[in-house]
């Protein structure tokens, strides 16, 4: 068998969409750490350029005094309304400021100017420090700036598109998933479905296969076990055929003697005979029907038990039937003497799913029963009966019963052939026996 | 009485057949195989034919037959006895016996075909009516008088006549008569009978020619 070539199998398909989904997720954990790292990054542009324009106006100031350093304030906090700038002059007094907080002091000594510029060096918020005209002779000016006042929208903007990818990419991830395993579903379900579909010779049909992956692998291995199956259904008809061959021949090659002996038999009955001459020509002449009987008999059991013997059941209009066949029988009967009863009234439902053949077979072995072994009653009745559960045909005589042994024995085969074909037609069948007669019902069950 | 072409290999049997024919008035040509079939289809009017043949079987010989003379009653006499043998058998056939047969059986069926292909020029006698089978004239014998029959009684006496001595369900009697299914119940039958009775019978209370069998149907019996 054909190997699914990697890159085909499913495995391939459902592995290439894990890896996708992992490739995402480790591309959201390596941009948000980028992301966050790179708002507390000092050499952010921005904060640059304000340090930057900070000293650049800090030493371009010409008389830095009250006035020129007031100015300068105004113009930046119009740029930044809420940053904190405040000049601390020469002698370390708070001379000038905007959006001051309580803990700025008014007197600036060395030791808190040191420890203000160590806590806010690199830190929060942005603090920047410049000498007014260059020259630490006139103080230094001081900017601040909360650092997320700073770049508010931008940090703020990548979080909340942050909390919007992660659930997005994981309901992708369970979307694409879904679909990959419907489309498994689907095709499963077909497969299926073309597996329950047979041929008008009760055998699967081959399905076409689509694609070259496991479940392509499995149609495959099913399309070789429908071509399996044909091939050997095919063998077994054959067999059958010939097994078939063999009985028909086998029954040609029986009575073709047996035609012999009642040719000859026939013959030397038309001669001037002595009575013990004659008595002999009549008992060939019945053991020759009686073997003809046999082998039929024999032949049909064989057949029926082999399930072999042609079976074609149709819906059947039985009380029709049952009165065809008596008609055949009628003359057969009427010239052993026989009182022919026949009362066939319409049954509950007469129409039977049944192989008229077959129940020609039935009748055909009953009523043979009948002359042969219940000719003393010199009665045959064939009566339609019905009940509050079943429909039956029934055959009856006044025979000496089952239990008497007739002078001809025999019926064992004729009435297993009975026993079998009433069986296999979905009937029942009842025998009723007693010194004065037999009842046989053929039943069919409503 | 009639042209039998007899086809069978199987000597004793063939000669036996031939011979208890012959002695019913029959003339029979009797064949080996179905090689020259064709040269005597021509002179017969009825073919009996065996199933396994030299050569050609006698299903394939006998369905030959039937195509080109659809009008020539074939029988299949054979010891092949399966359902669907007789089946095939009967496909094209217009009877089928199996072996052992015995001798009244064939003569009695070979008589049935030949009245069914109305291939016999015969003068029936039933009881006081003499019936002229070829043009179906009906006279009655005892008073001379010319029995006329309308179209429907025609019909059904000469399917009786056809079927002479088998018993005819009412199913089969419409069916044959009409050529369309019967209907439980339908009285058409029985009123066209009692009109054919009527005319036929010399007390049609207690009818003679046809029989009525209680419980399957009517008979005319020779």
């Amino acid at each position: 068998m054909k190997r699914v070539k990697r890159l085909r199998s499913l495995t391939a398909k459902y592995m290439a969409i894990i890896l996708t989904a992992l490739f995402f997720i480790n591309l959201l954990v390596i941009g948000t750490s980028l992301l966050v790292f790179n708002v507390y990054d000092h050499k952010d542009p921005e904060t640059l350029q304000i340090e930057k324009a900070w000293h650049e106006d800090a030493r371009s100031l010409k008389n830095p005094g009250s006035e020129d350093i007031n100015r300068m304030f105004e113009e930046w906090q119009n740029r930044y309304p809420k940053a904190r700038l405040f000049w601390v002059d020469s002698k370390g007094r708070l001379a000038a400021g905007r959006n001051l907080a309580a803990d700025i002091p008014k007197h600036w000594n060395a030791a808190y100017t040191a420890n203000f510029i160590k806590a806010r060096y690199d830190n929060d918020p942005f603090t920047v420090i410049a000498f007014p005209k260059n020259d630490a002779s006139y103080g230094f000016v001081v900017f601040e700036i909360e650092r997320k006042l700073l770049q508010p929208a931008f940090t703020e903007v990548n979080t909340d598109f942050m909390y919007f990818i992660v659930p997005a990419g994981i309901v992708l991830f369970v979307t694409v998933s879904y679909l990959f395993f419907l489309g498994i579903r689907k095709r499963l379900l077909y497969l299926q479905h073309a597996m329950e579909i047979r041929d008008v010779d009760g055998l699967p049909v081959s399905i076409t296969v689509r694609k070259q992956d496991e479940i392509g692998q499995l149609e495959m291995a099913f399309n070789q076990m429908v071509d399996e199956l044909r091939e050997s259904r095919k063998r077994e008809e054959a067999e059958e055929q010939l097994r078939k061959e063999l009985i028909a021949n086998l029954s040609h090659d029986l009575r073709t003697p047996l035609t012999k002996i009642r040719a000859h038999a026939y013959t030397l009955g038309k001669e001037a005979l002595t009575p013990v001459a004659r008595q002999a020509v009549n008992t060939i002449e019945q053991s020759v029907s009686k073997m003809d009987r046999l082998i039929e008999n024999l032949i049909s059991y064989t057949l029926l038990n082999a399930k072999k013997l042609k079976y074609e059941p149709a819906p059947t209009d039985v009380v029709r039937l049952a009165r065809s066949f008596i008609a055949a029988w009628y003359p057969v009967f009427e010239k052993e003497g026989f009182s022919i009863d026949v009362q066939l009234d319409d049954l509950e439902k007469k129409h039977w799913n049944v192989d008229p053949l077959w129940m020609e077979r039935i009748f055909d072995n009953l009523f043979q029963n009948v002359i042969r072994h219940a000719k003393d009653g010199k009665y045959i009745g064939l009566k339609t009966k019905k009940t509050d559960s079943y429909d039956a045909l029934v055959v009856l005589d006044r025979g000496k019963g089952f239990r008497h042994k007739s002078s001809e024995k025999g019926a064992g085969v004729g009435l297993a052939i009975v026993d079998l074909m009433v069986k296999k037609m979905g009937l029942d069948w009842k025998i009723e026996s007693s010194e004065t007669g037999t009842i046989i019902k053929i039943i069919h069950y409503r | 009485m009639a042209r039998v072409l007899y086809i069978e290999d199987e000597q004793e049997i063939g000669r036996w057949v031939t011979m208890n024919l012959t002695e019913r008035g029959h003339h029979v040509t009797w064949l080996r195989s179905g090689e020259e079939v064709e040269e005597h289809l021509a002179h017969c009017d009825l073919v009996i034919l065996d199933v396994m043949l030299p050569g050609l079987d006698g299903f394939s010989i006998g369905k030959r037959i039937k195509k080109e003379h659809p009008d020539l009653p074939i029988l299949m006499l054979s010891a092949r006895t399966a359902i669907e043998d007789k089946v095939e058998g009967l496909s094209f056939a217009d009877d089928y016996l199996t072996k052992p047969f015995h001798p009244d059986e064939l003569a009695a069926r070979v008589e049935v075909l030949l009245r069914r292909f109305n291939k016999n020029d015969e003068i029936l006698k039933l009881k006081h009516l003499t019936i002229h089978t070829k043009d179906m004239r009906i006279v009655n014998h005892e008073t001379g008088e010319e029995i006329l029959l309308t179209g429907k009684q025609y019909q059904i006496f000469q399917y009786f006549l056809r079927h002479l001595n088998q018993i005819l369900t009412k199913e089969q009697l419409y069916e044959g008569v009409w050529g369309e299914p019967y209907i439980e119940g339908d009285k058409t039958l029985m009123v066209h009978i009692r009109y054919l009775r009527e005319k036929l019978e010399k007390d049609p209370k207690n009818p003679e020619i046809i029989e009525t069998i209680r419980g399957i149907g009517y008979r005319v019996r020779k």
